[in-house]
């Protein structure tokens, strides 16, 4: 195991799309990096701003939030909610000193596993780039 | 400002509220009203809840009147209150008639023109403008049964939101260095929350404790979330009425947090809270053809 910095990843996957994409990735044998940590939840409409911060505050050095594509919602538009919200809180953290490129929201469907393994490879290479975050 | 001549009470508009206020309640039409009354220290002013029509002879209105008293209209829910309102507090009953947390018939709007509050702490009057006076474009109240003296045209510079520009552009670094400082010093007395007309949640996130969102140690970053979420649950809310900021005890700019969202919802969604009772609010609904930066 080396001791090369590795940044912790939080995923919220939406049940329907994403996290059907990430088993799509597993059960296609394509690997992605175990730097995230992977949280379901029914509809990426789901994900409270509350529960990205509180992962910032915790330790988390990326969140990704990631749902159906706009237009495939199971439950028609949670995630045009998704869209909205989260535009604002990027903008905000990043304002707040966390860098916007910490919080990603991606879409992915259910038959996107490639897709999936891609997003993750390069959200944690990113992260490792970006650096452990100063607490200050 | 160097002013102090233009801040003389307004005896005529004063006697207009007290005249309104006493005959709404020798008539029954409300139950109270909520006005503004010189505190005890002869200088600055405190909210006055009159009952009765010889109190409304304590009634007053002058440039120390900075609180929100829209706020307390969420703790007479069912009552027919009348309340005195400036122009920039009627965004908050705007805001609230929008939530459907006041019914429009049960209050009695008693609009007034707004010369622009100084600072003032206890005991001391400044003839320093607040800073959100300084760019309210606002000549009345937006919506009023009532309007007590007259409207009031002020010279006033347009909202640039210059500060955040600023703050924007410093590192990511130095912001967060600024912020954890702020947040370092706030003691979680939640006096902006309470004082915020758009924070009437009955329980609050962060008095939940399953799951805890803020913890109890005392500690910067239970302050930041705390202060994150607080601003963030008022995004496209906020109506900039900027009271939490002026009852912070240990002066934190939440201004800075509070416009930045202001600003953002502005330039994403086109979107002011609190000039139109029925317009939707950006996070009550979406464009599905809009395009926010990521995804796709």
């Amino acid at each position: 195991m080396s001791m090369e910095y590795q940044p912790k990843v939080i995923g919220f996957l939406c049940n329907w799309c994403s996290y059907a994409g990430a088993d799509m990735a597993g059960t296609s044998r394509m690997g992605y990096p175990q730097n995230i940590r992977i949280i379901r939840v029914p509809c990426s409409g789901r994900v409270d701003p509350l529960f990205v911060v509180k992962c910032f505050q915790r330790g988390a050095d990326g969140v990704l939030v990631s749902g159906c594509h706009p237009g495939d919602c199971h439950y028609t538009e949670g995630n045009y909610h998704t869209r909205r919200r989260f535009a604002l809180l990027r903008e905000f953290l990043d304002y707040l000193g966390i860098a916007k490129e910490r919080l990603r929201v991606e879409w992915v469907s259910a038959s996107e596993g490639q897709r999936f393994s891609d997003l993750v490879s390069d959200f944690t290479a990113e992260l490792a780039k970006l650096g452990p975050r100063s607490k200050v | 400002m160097g002013q102090g001549a233009r801040f003389e009470m307004d005896m005529e508009l004063i006697q207009q509220i007290r005249d309104k206020a006493r005959k709404l309640l020798e008539e029954g039409v409300v139950e109270g009203v909520i006005g503004y009354e010189r505190a005890t220290d002869g200088l600055t002013s405190r909210p006055l809840f009159a009952y009765n029509p010889p109190a409304t002879e304590r009634l007053i209105f002058d440039e120390t009147c900075a609180h929100n008293l829209v706020k307390y209209l969420l703790d007479k829910k069912g009552k027919k209150m009348a309340v005195v309102v400036k122009p920039c507090d009627s965004r908050a009953i705007n805001l609230l008639l929008n939530e459907g947390q006041i019914e429009r018939d049960k209050v009695f709007i008693i609009g007034v023109g707004c010369p622009g509050m100084v600072e003032t702490n206890w005991n001391h009057k400044s003839e320093t403008l607040q800073v959100k006076c300084r760019s309210c474009q606002l000549s009345k109240p937006l919506v009023y049964d009532f309007l007590a003296g007259q409207e009031i045209e002020r010279q006033t510079e347009e909202e640039t939101y210059s500060d955040i520009a600023e703050a924007e552009a410093e590192s990511l670094t130095t912001r967060r260095e600024f912020w954890m400082e702020q947040f370092g010093r706030c003691i979680r007395c939640y006096a902006c929350r309470q004082v915020c007309p758009g924070c009437y949640c009955p329980v609050c996130f962060a008095e939940r404790l399953e799951p805890l969102w803020v913890g109890i140690r005392i500690a910067p970053e239970e302050n930041e979330m705390w202060q994150t979420i607080r601003s963030f649950h008022l995004a496209g809310r906020c109506i900039g009425c900027n009271e939490c900021e002026r009852v912070c005890p240990v002066d934190i700019p939440l201004s800075l947090l509070n416009r930045k969202l202001e600003k953002d919802v502005k330039e994403l969604f086109a979107f002011q809270a609190g000039l139109d009772p029925e317009e939707q609010p950006p996070f009550a609904t979406f464009k599905k053809e809009e395009k926010l930066e990521f995804g796709e």
